[in-house]
């Protein structure tokens, strides 16, 4: 279980100060998959680094099966929005960095990246150089570098966020396929999209702006194992819109929000 | 001969699209792309122009070509040029190597160790800034009227420039692929190994190429100075004895080896390009 409790993060840059999340509080059950979707600007990066271990609290902590997240550590696997692949590096070699930096032998560890690329899809390219893959393709790369240390946790950020809508879908259904027949790893999946939320997750962490904060936590209702058909059903179309129109009301409210500000701070000034 | 013009700019606009057949880049008859052969052109123009001026007598101090080249055929083989070259060509022999290694290492540990890079940015930057012939009496009275000299000054020349190249290149390492390196766990070895060398490798070639350059100004101007050893040395004393045809010749020498190394350290910069880097 990851455990939330009461995260406050301030960004100090140049005497500016940021208050990027105030007060998130929020449990993700073992082996259940929650997304964290808002408006950007929310801090859900932020959150899903902190369980990373790269970003530290202001005040609160995270804890892991009972214990405060200080750092990276083995239990987790994180996977970028940009992919980031070693340009300079084959696939094999990219999946199997995980494993490189715990100091698994060059012959095991190639072997355990070589079938987890056999599993996201890509048996045949191990080869290949990332600049030779589309952006799919690469992120399977990433996937597959998450998944090869077997990680308790896998935290996403963003990870179809750059792709072309094609692509997304069919990353959206393949990672859905991968997550319900492997053994269910918990996972955070930071997205913009309700759809990809809906389909993938059990919990959705609706999260709101200045500062980002959690606004709703709701519940997948649809029972697994879910099929990709599952999205042409009435009940999924009204959910994602359900979703989509709390997220609407949210960015509005912070446009108001927002033109308000620049209204005071002009006739300030 | 037929023109074969340039290739389009656009390589979608071809014959299917637009009805237009893209002109080769390559000369059928002679395989010479057309920018080769506008240079050997400009090369051809630029000596008639050359020997037009010599002819017309502007300058003593600016002979025909022709002159130069007959003088040329002498002074590039006699024993005396091949001295020069040979003493020039050992000075930043044992010069250069040394200085692409040590900058090499002190770059990188610039870029990795911030008080390093405090404490040689000020050396670093009055290297690069001072012109380095300054010196050249103070390092001629140090180590006096020798080949270390001179072996010293290519040093002070090429160090600042390969030093701070790769110091530039270790700044550029990306910081997504330092963040995936601390995700993992990485050991500050495997990810220097994986990925600050690599992303350095492209700043730290160029430091190179532009090392030779320098190494072969600075071993020049150092020569010049002495004026009693090497390619500068020569150029001084031919100088010295007005024998400009003979001074032509070297100083065309040295534009060549200039211009060859040049294509050399390309050519190994090409070879050693990382894929997708």
């Amino acid at each position: 279980m990851i455990e939330v409790k009461s995260v406050s993060k301030v960004f100090r840059r140049n005497g500016v100060t940021l208050e990027a999340l105030r007060d998130v509080t929020f449990e993700v059950g073992t082996g259940q998959f929650t997304s964290i979707i808002g408006p950007s600007g929310c801090g859900k990066t932020t959150l899903l680094k902190m369980m990373a271990g790269l970003i530290a609290p202001t005040s609160g902590a995270i804890e892991i099966e009972g214990e405060k997240v200080t750092g990276s550590g083995p239990d987790r696997a994180l996977v970028f929005q940009h992919f980031v692949l070693l340009p300079w590096a084959d696939v094999l070699t990219n999946a199997a960095f995980g494993l490189e930096a715990r100091g698994v032998a060059k012959s095991k560890r190639e072997q355990i990246a070589r079938a987890q690329l056999e599993q996201v899809g890509l048996g045949g390219f191990e080869a290949h150089y990332p600049h030779e893959l589309s952006g799919g393709m690469q992120q399977r790369v990433g996937i597959a570098r998450a998944l090869a240390v077997d990680p308790d946790t896998l935290l996403m950020d963003e990870p179809f966020g750059s792709l072309d809508a094609i692509t997304r879908q069919v990353m959206q259904r393949d990672l859905l396929k991968l997550w319900q027949e492997t053994a269910h790893k918990t996972t955070v999946f930071v997205t913009h999209s309700m759809d990809e939320a809906a389909l993938l997750s059990d919990y959705v962490v609706i999260m709101d702006t200045r500062p980002g904060r959690v606004a709703q936590i709701i519940e997948v209702p649809f029972p697994r194992p879910r099929s990709e058909t599952l999205t042409e059903s009435s009940e999924y179309r009204e959910f994602t819109a359900r979703l989509s129109h709390q997220l609407e009301k949210m960015q509005r409210v912070d446009m108001e929000r927002e033109t308000t500000q620049e209204a005071e701070g002009s006739s300030d000034g | 001969m037929v023109d074969t013009g340039t290739p389009h700019r656009d390589p979608e606009r071809t014959l299917e699209t637009t009805g237009f057949r893209p002109r080769p880049y390559v000369d059928i008859v002679t395989g010479w792309t057309r920018r080769y052969r506008m240079q050997a052109l400009g090369i051809v123009l630029g000596v008639i122009a050359w020997e037009i001026a010599g002819r017309a007598g502007i300058s003593p101090a600016l002979p025909p070509f022709s002159a130069v080249a007959a003088a040329g055929i002498e002074v590039w083989s006699g024993e005396r040029f091949l001295q020069a070259m040979r003493s020039t060509a050992v000075a930043i022999g044992i010069a250069f190597p040394p200085s692409v290694i040590i900058g090499v290492i002190l770059g990188l540990l610039m870029g990795l160790l911030r008080p390093a890079e405090w404490i040689l940015r000020p050396y670093i930057n009055l290297a690069l800034s001072m012109p380095l012939v300054a010196i050249i009496p103070i390092i001629l009275l140090i180590f006096g009227l020798s080949q270390e000299t001179i072996i010293v000054v290519i040093v002070l020349y090429v160090l600042p420039v390969v030093m701070v190249n790769t110091y530039s290149g270790v700044r550029s390492t990306s910081s997504d692929l330092l963040e995936m390196a601390a995700s993992v766990n990485a050991s500050r070895l495997l990810t220097i190994r994986r990925i600050v060398i690599p992303s350095a490798r492209g700043l730290t070639l160029a430091g190179l190429r532009i090392g030779v350059g320098r190494a072969i100004t600075g071993g020049i101007v150092a020569e010049q100075i002495v004026g009693v050893m090497g390619i500068g040395g020569l150029v001084q004393r031919l100088g010295g004895a007005f024998a400009v045809e003979e001074l032509y010749a070297v100083i065309i020498f040295i534009g060549a080896v200039g211009v060859i190394s040049l294509a050399a350290v390309n050519r190994i910069e090409e070879h050693y390009e990382l894929p997708g880097a």
